[in-house]
């Protein structure tokens, strides 16, 4: 009864209550159906043939390994981070589980489905270890120990892909590529955008004039503009020393969309800066604080609170982005889902079934981000 | 009760202090001594300068011209020098200027820690020893935003005590408070000024004036009309702003 009450009161309500709610039903109707009798009536062959190289690309076989150790890094440091700062709430967890069996579903092929089973029992260990943690004498130390391993994660996974003679840089590929070139944009962005944000809103006039233009020059060209600069132009410009004139392509991607991403990130940094009262600097001066000392403990933080909802929104922009490496000739996901259906026989002409599987895992992972980003947000009251 | 004050030694000496904000001259030539131990009152309409003048006193207002000397130091663009100054005067402020992000303990902490280079153990025992004095050691663990107006003026209060500061400046402290929550922040006030602190308010709480202060300075228009004992204020002021004011406000 409640529940019928609830239905009248919330869809039935008034004549314009009625008129949106038929429309929006057959609307819903359409599209799900569409979608549904898409799904039921394709062939997914296409995706099961492929999946090792729509996620790694290029690399070879006996190189598999390497990939999956980072995903397990990942998703180790993940889970515990999730457990120990933030309150779990059950219909959030299995939000989150489902959202993440999707990659897994898609990916996981014969061989490594032992592989994937050991990552999620060891994830949930330590799921279970950071619940626990949370409460105990420990609580300073593991939280210092998950920090300092985020921050070491990237170059971890780095060593990985490179030790024991790892694959060429230019082999890496699918949405692993896309995975790590948005980490090392995001990575390398956000602190270069905060410098610059900081020196944008600087009193000295050079490091103002130097910051203002390098953010407005970078916004005021696509990305792709930057990129095919960097493939053609980049080389004769810089020096011929340490082979820095050829460095792989790969790098030179990284190179470009951190540089692009931390123009994007600055600004919206510089709103943050803009919008803490003028109070609260004048008083962390009035105690004697020097202004280095109340940037740092003072505004930035308060800052980068408060801007956390469009940085997040900022690195998702810049995730997708990735995807426009292709025309380095990196075979990033997007480009592995256009090149299936026209080079492999068996699936001619199936773009539809391969770039749905793209947009999805796209999907996934844009969710997640923004996920995180609401649970931030409530967490620190904004 | 009043105390004993030493006219010998001279805290704040200001010497034909000006300021300008673009076209609007704030300060018009403030002179004043401020000695130890001495409570001043500021008052004056809005906009005289009252604010302004003890804003200046630790160069969060730069002055355009005329010397300030605080304990003997000179405030001049040496920034070395101001930011001793600053170590050694305390402020408080109309809207608190609490840090929201930083625990109440954190909020006192700080600033010893990082200017004082004291440990996390000395300057936390330094921090309830001072919110025990304002009265709220209880509140140590939360954040700004859980507490009242009243107790967030307190531990704005310690916080600016933890740097042991030899002068505070009040700059209408109880202004943005509900009525009901101005005593606690005056009696605290009032405690101070019994300690022996040397304090320069801009307050309109007349109470508290008559209580404490050793002498009054009437603002008006960037210069200082009117000064003298509460006795002389209240009884027998001679400017007829002074009285104008007064009148309006008693």
């Amino acid at each position: 009864m409640i529940l019928l009450n609830w239905i009248r009161e919330n869809f039935f309500g008034t004549k314009l209550d009625v008129a949106m709610t038929i429309t929006g039903v057959l609307f819903i109707y359409f599209v799900l159906s569409t979608v549904i009798s898409f799904i039921l009536n394709s062939d997914w062959t296409l995706i099961m043939v492929n999946r090792q190289l729509m996620l790694t690309g290029l690399m070879p076989q006996e190189e598999i390994w390497r990939i999956w150790t980072i995903f397990s890094l990942t998703s180790i440091l993940m889970t515990i981070s999730i457990s120990f700062w933030f309150k779990i709430n059950i219909k959030g967890s299995i939000f989150y589980i489902l959202l993440l069996l999707i990659p897994f579903l898609i990916f996981t092929t014969k061989n490594t489905v032992l592989y994937v089973l050991l990552i999620m029992f060891i994830s949930i260990v330590f799921f279970y270890l950071g619940h626990r943690s949370k409460n105990s004498k420990l609580k300073n130390i593991v939280s210092k120990i998950i920090m300092i391993s985020w921050i070491i994660l990237l170059p971890i996974c780095f060593l990985i892909l490179n030790i024991l003679d790892g694959p060429k840089m230019t082999l890496w590929g699918g949405f692993m590529i896309n995975l790590i070139l948005a980490a090392i944009a995001i990575f390398a962005g956000f602190p270069l955008g905060i410098l610059l944000a900081l020196g944008r809103a600087s009193s000295y006039k050079l490091i103002k004039l130097v910051s203002t233009v390098y953010i407005e020059v970078i916004r005021g060209a696509p990305l792709v503009a930057w990129l095919l600069l960097a493939w053609f132009v980049l080389p004769k410009f810089l020096p011929n020393l340490f082979g820095l004139s050829d460095i792989n392509i790969v790098v030179r991607a990284m190179i470009v969309l951190s540089l692009f991403a931390s123009a994007y990130i600055a600004e919206v940094i510089r709103g943050g800066l803009q919008s803490i009262p003028k109070g609260q600097e004048e008083a962390s001066f009035a105690l004697g604080i020097n202004s280095i000392s109340t940037t740092i403990f003072i505004v930035l933080p308060q800052a980068i609170r408060i801007v956390i909802p469009t940085v997040v929104s900022t690195f998702i922009a810049i995730f997708k982005d990735t995807s426009l490496v292709f025309i380095l000739a990196i075979t990033d996901l997007l480009r592995i889902g256009r090149l299936i259906p026209e080079q492999q026989q068996a699936f001619f002409g199936k773009s539809i079934e391969s770039l749905a599987v793209v947009a999805l895992l796209f999907w996934v992972v844009s969710l997640v981000l923004s996920q995180i980003s609401r649970t931030i947000e409530k967490k620190l009251n904004i | 009760m009043k105390k004993k004050v030493s006219k010998k030694k001279i805290s704040v000496e200001a010497k034909g202090i000006t300021k300008s904000f673009g076209d609007f001259q704030a300060l018009k030539g403030i002179t004043a001594n401020i000695y130890e131990g001495e409570v001043v009152v500021v008052l004056g309409p809005s906009g005289s300068g009252k604010s302004t003048f003890i804003r200046t006193i630790n160069g969060l207002e730069e002055h355009n011209s005329g010397e300030i000397t605080v304990n003997g130091i000179p405030l001049n663009d040496d920034v070395k020098n101001r930011d001793v100054i600053r170590g050694q005067v305390g402020m408080v402020f109309q809207q608190f200027n609490l840090f929201p992000h930083l625990s109440v303990l954190r909020n006192i902490t700080l600033a010893p820690q990082k200017v004082k280079k004291l440990s996390k153990s000395e300057s936390e025992e330094l921090a309830m020893s001072l919110l025990e004095r304002v009265g709220i050691p209880e509140q140590a663990e939360k954040y700004p935003a859980q507490l009242s107006g009243g107790q967030q003026q307190r531990v704005a209060i310690a916080r600016a005590l933890a740097m042991q500061p030899k002068i505070m400046l009040f700059d209408e402290p109880t202004s943005a408070l509900d009525p009901e929550m101005i005593k606690e922040v005056l009696d605290v006030m009032i405690e101070l000024a019994q300690s022996g602190m040397t304090m320069i308010c801009v307050t309109h709480e007349m109470g508290f004036a008559r209580e404490v202060a050793d002498r009054f300075l009437f603002f008006d228009e960037g210069l200082i009309v009117e000064e003298g004992t509460p006795d002389h204020f209240f009884n027998n002021p001679q400017e007829e702003r002074t009285k104008l004011f007064l009148s309006q406000i008693l």
